[in-house]
């Protein structure tokens, strides 16, 4: 799947955990530029992800993911298979 | 202190860090958020809980190696968890949200859904490159020795050998857990944050509707 997908898929989901409907991503987007973002949030999000894009993250994968950016590198990956 | 040790957790203490967790988030009520928020009985949060701390994924506080031990005369009498935030350049609140979304039914994961807007009210971000004292448990028969500050003592020395030059220490409480704050601020801790919510329904998932954030300097040797 080409990233400007994967972004518009993610920016959905983004914006329907942390309830924002103005959250832009990009690429340096990280939990520390979004103040809902807590352990729970997380954890929906990815779980939004992984059913969107119908993929199951490892969790050596999920501890690479550093920023928004790493999240699409790895989302490609994934889709390409 | 005399016939007390710290020592550093390891797999073998998986039990009593169990209990630590869960005592920890309980903070003196019955509520356990494992069980409101994900609709588990407590036995089987032990069981996930023990699960995500056998992943050994460092630097949050699912993380065996956060933990230190106290022992008094062969036995295990506290624990608590220490780290610093975002060594390797993930915050711990995503590696644990990592943990639970790979360890947790899909079931809970889904009834979580429904809550997470009211719970993430009471969020409050950890600054980067900081300590971050976690999850803190006395046995109940051995209260009194100032165990937490000794505990706390050890993870300080240990985490300023990694990064020498950190001055301060963060902890996140409950305000209803006055014995625990009371303890904190006898060990130099001071409320620098107060969230609360005045969402009715949190009281169902949380132990209180209100969280602080207490911080203590340190002074670089």
């Amino acid at each position: 799947m080409e990233r400007p997908e994967i972004t518009n898929k993610l920016t959905a989901i983004f914006r329907k955990v942390f309830c924002n409907d103005s959250l832009v991503l990009s690429n340096d987007l990280s939990a520390h530029d979004v103040e809902q973002w807590d352990s729970l949030s997380h954890m929906l999000l990815i779980t939004e992800i992984e059913n969107e894009f119908v993929i199951k993250f490892k969790l050596k994968d999920l501890n690479k993911m550093r920023n928004v950016g790493d999240m699409i590198d790895i989302i490609s990956l994934k889709t390409d298979c | 202190m005399e016939g007390i040790t710290i020592r550093n957790a390891t797999i073998h203490d998986v039990p009593f860090l169990v209990d630590t967790i869960i005592e920890a988030e309980k903070s003196g009520t019955e509520t356990l958020s494992y069980t409101t928020i994900f609709g588990l009985s407590e036995i089987e949060a032990r069981k996930y809980i023990a699960n995500m701390l056998l992943e050994e994924i460092d630097g949050c506080e699912l993380s065996i190696s956060s933990f230190k031990i106290a022992v008094k005369d062969d036995q295990i009498a506290a624990a608590s968890a220490a780290w610093i935030e975002g060594l390797e350049g993930i915050p711990s609140n995503v590696l644990k949200g990592n943990l639970l979304n790979y360890s947790l039914p899909k079931e809970c994961i889904e009834r979580a859904f429904s809550v997470n807007h009211l719970l993430s009210e009471l969020h409050i971000n950890n600054i980067s490159e900081t300590m971050q004292l976690g999850l803190v448990y006395v046995s109940s028969g051995f209260r009194g020795l100032n165990l937490v500050g000794l505990l706390m003592e050890e993870q300080i020395v240990q985490l300023h050998k990694i990064k020498p030059n950190i001055n301060a220490i963060y902890v996140q409480v409950f305000a209803n857990n006055l014995s625990a704050i009371n303890s904190y601020k006898k060990n130099n801790f001071e409320v620098i944050l107060v969230k609360e919510s005045y969402v009715k329904e949190i009281s169902q998932y949380l132990p209180s509707n209100k969280k602080i954030l207490m911080k203590k300097e340190l002074f670089i040797k």
